[in-house]
């Protein structure tokens, strides 16, 4: 998962840059100003955007509109150091998702984050399960038919992305926008070798069973889901 | 409010002195109209009685006597029978008089050239005015030589009481047409009042309802076109319009300074669970630990500045003595404190000053270290490596004033950015600024501390050339004082 990270204030945007990737292994991009936060979500490579409200240049608030106006559906979560109801009130119905009052708790930002991203792909429940496949997204934990399997952070953090949409096909430029944040260097041979790696391992857990990653040729990846097979819900 | 309420209303005044004004020209009216009365009355009066005379006159008859005198004749006499009258010969005898009447003592002298006189008396009870008039007589006019004149004096009176009585009938209707206007007036003075007072009125509900959170203020049409009550909603709207931007000031500021702290606090807070997040080795506690010190100590700083801010622009704190300080030897205290920082950034101090002489500002030492510092630490952080920073004092002697200024040779500001820089909390590059520990009140401190002092501070740039700030200060009088503090 990727997320835009938008605060003037350097020393919080690295404490929460840092939370977001050591916790739950989402990327991370951060802007300073509201400006430079609008044009890098104008990538649409984002699955969350935290947004400060006071910010040089653009505010906030202005952002988050430009946002919904050119009809940008991203999860939104404000940080706000503003009081009052009427306030909430009017971030809520400019577009805004959730919001969090500074100083908030850490582990309450990593847990609305996951909720908005899971809530944003249509997912209810933290743990997502599709052809026998069970992914814990608070433990970050996979199993398959019972077994537990051991995943490197982007093998689990692409299986993650996947299982999210188990019908739809993405393609190697969707993961690797999804994935990894700016500061990487773009290559696709990359997602491929954590692909196989995580095929091998999954399929390996339980022996004999059908591949749970399809790949189509010049297409992308996908769940391994075919007409007869449908989703257990949670 | 309770003190206009116990004071009585405008137009509690304006009734009461209308209807005084009324009251008294209704007097003025019944005095009038009592004497025209009066003299209308005896002017007819007097002509009625002197009719009545030229009847009494004519009643009197050649009496046929020898010696040709004349007497008086009642057969033909018809007057009203509550008159009186007496006739009486030139020679003082009478010669009749009404049967009504006991008659006047002596025969009333005439003054000469005087053909009548009026006077009043009293008889049986009543009121009586009386005409003593000459009249004279022809006796025998077919005699030879016209015949013999025989003079007579007669005394006619009538009763005044129907006079007295149209009169008095006269002024009452006038009293009494009085009272009625008056009655009717005063409630219908009232009535006009409260319509004329309207405007007021309706300004008065409009501002009431101006508060601090809806300072919408729109005087009706009337009183901005009513000459008295146009100053008055002119100055109320000048006055709110002040009042609504101090407010919008002070609420920006607080709301500001909230959102300052409480990311100030996120910080610390963040810095601290980031480290819980999960287990760590021993130098990573270490790094987190000595990251969140120096976050706790920009917090600390924040508060610091905001206190200073708060001192610095509470003017009503009135300073205990007229404090006076020598601006020279504050600039040198300055760039000593401030040379390790220099030094660091490889940047050169200059200083230029008026020589020998002290310049006197009414400032306390605590706050001119505090400007003067505040300005070179900021030009410093503004240079880059090897440039100049320039501090200069001089004297405007002929302004009473001092100039300070310090001039760097950084990269200047945006001008976009010039006209907020003295804002508090406003930071022209707010993520440079605030990784270097800048809470963007520098400046503001500044621009306090020199209005404190009745000064004034302004700030040039050239983006790519440098930035000058220059301070005004009104000099002190007294340059002795002074000495002793240094």
């Amino acid at each position: 998962m990727r997320v835009l990270l938008v605060e003037d204030e350097v020393r919080l945007a690295d404490n929460l840059a840092a939370a977001l990737r050591d916790g739950p292994g989402f990327a991370v991009d951060c802007a300073a100003d509201g400006l430079s936060g609008d044009n890098l979500a104008g990538n649409r490579c984002y699955d969350l955007i935290i947004l400060d409200l006071m910010l040089p240049r653009l505010d906030g608030l202005s952002l988050l509109r430009r946002l919904r106006a050119r009809g940008d559906s991203t999860p939104v979560l404000i940080l706000t150091a503003k009081e009052g109801k009427q306030a909430i009130i009017q971030l809520l119905n400019s577009g805004a998702d959730d919001y969090l009052a500074k100083p908030f708790d850490l582990g309450e930002l990593i847990a609305r984050s996951k909720a908005l991203i899971r809530r944003g792909k249509g997912q209810s429940h933290p743990v997502l399960s599709a052809l026998g496949l069970e992914v814990n997204t608070l433990e970050q934990t996979v199993r398959r038919n019972g077994v537990l399997v051991d995943l490197s952070p982007t093998e689990y953090r692409i299986l993650e992305y996947l299982i999210h949409h188990p019908r739809r096909v993405f393609s190697k430029r969707d993961l690797l926008e999804h994935l990894y944040d700016y500061n990487w260097e773009h290559h696709s041979n990359v997602i491929e070798a954590h692909v196989s790696n995580l095929r091998k391992k999954l399929d390996a857990a339980v022996p004999g069973a059908e591949p749970v990653i399809e790949t189509l040729r010049g297409r992308g990846y996908r769940m391994a889901v075919g007409p007869e097979h449908t989703i257990e819900p949670g | 409010m309770n003190q206009v309420k116990r004071s009585r209303s405008i137009a509690f005044h304006l009734i009461a002195a209308v209807l005084a004004v009324e009251l008294l020209s209704s007097l003025l009216v019944g005095i009038l109209s009592y004497g025209y009365e009066r003299h209308i009355h005896f002017h007819a009066f007097d002509s009625i009685l002197h009719g009545r005379v030229d009847s009494v006159i004519g009643a009197v008859q050649d009496a046929g006597d020898v010696d040709d005198n004349v007497m008086l004749d009642t057969a033909d006499l018809h007057v009203p029978k509550d008159d009186i009258y007496e006739v009486f010969n030139s020679r003082g005898e009478l010669l009749g008089r009404s049967p009504n009447w006991t008659g006047t003592s002596a025969p009333p002298a005439i003054p000469p050239h005087r053909h009548a006189t009026f006077s009043e008396i009293k008889v049986n009870g009543r009121e009586y005015r009386l005409l003593t008039q000459q009249g004279s007589r022809i006796v025998d006019p077919g005699d030879p030589g016209g015949g013999k004149l025989r003079h007579v004096t007669v005394i006619y009176g009538a009763p005044t009481e129907r006079l007295w009585r149209a009169i008095h009938a006269a002024v009452q209707f006038y009293a009494a047409g009085s009272i009625l206007l008056l009655a009717v007036t005063g409630p219908l003075i009232a009535w006009l009042l409260h319509r004329g007072l309207a405007p007021l009125r309706q300004l008065a509900t409009l501002a009431s309802r101006v508060s601090a959170d809806s300072w919408h203020f729109s005087p009706p049409a009337s009183a901005r076109t009513t000459p008295e009550l146009a100053p008055l909603t002119t100055a109320m709207e000048n006055v709110l319009q002040r009042l609504e931007r101090s407010f919008t000031q002070q609420r920006t500021f607080v709301s500001d300074a909230a959102h300052e702290l409480k990311t100030a606090v996120a910080v610390v807070k963040s810095s601290l669970q980031l480290l819980g997040l999960r287990p760590r080795t021993q130098a990573e506690y270490q790094a987190g630990l000595e990251r969140t010190l120096a976050d706790t100590q920009r917090l600390e700083e924040l508060v610091a500045k905001m206190l200073t801010l708060a001192r610095v622009e509470d003017t009503g704190a009135a300073p205990g003595l007229p404090a006076t300080v020598d601006l020279v030897q504050s600039m040198q205290q300055a760039a000593a404190e401030l040379e390790t920082v220099a030094k660091l950034h490889k940047i050169k101090v200059t200083m230029e000053s008026p020589a020998d002489e002290p310049v006197m500002v009414a400032l306390t030492q605590e706050d001119c270290s505090l400007l003067l510092s505040n300005l070179l630490l900021n030009a410093l952080q503004h240079s880059p490596p090897e440039s100049t920073v320039e501090l200069r004092t001089a004297l405007q002697k002929e302004r009473n004033t001092a100039e300070f200024s310090v001039r760097d040779h950084g990269e200047g500001i945006d001008p976009a950015d010039l006209p907020r820089v003295f804002d508090r909390f406003y930071r022209s590059d707010p993520s440079r600024t605030r990784s270097t520990g800048g809470a963007g009140l520098g400046l503001a401190i500044c621009k306090a501390v020199a209005e404190r002092a009745g000064g004034s501070i302004a700030l040039a740039s050239q983006p790519g050339q440098g930035t000058t700030v220059t301070v005004q200060l009104p000099l002190t009088p007294n340059p002795d004082a002074a000495s002793q503090l240094a």
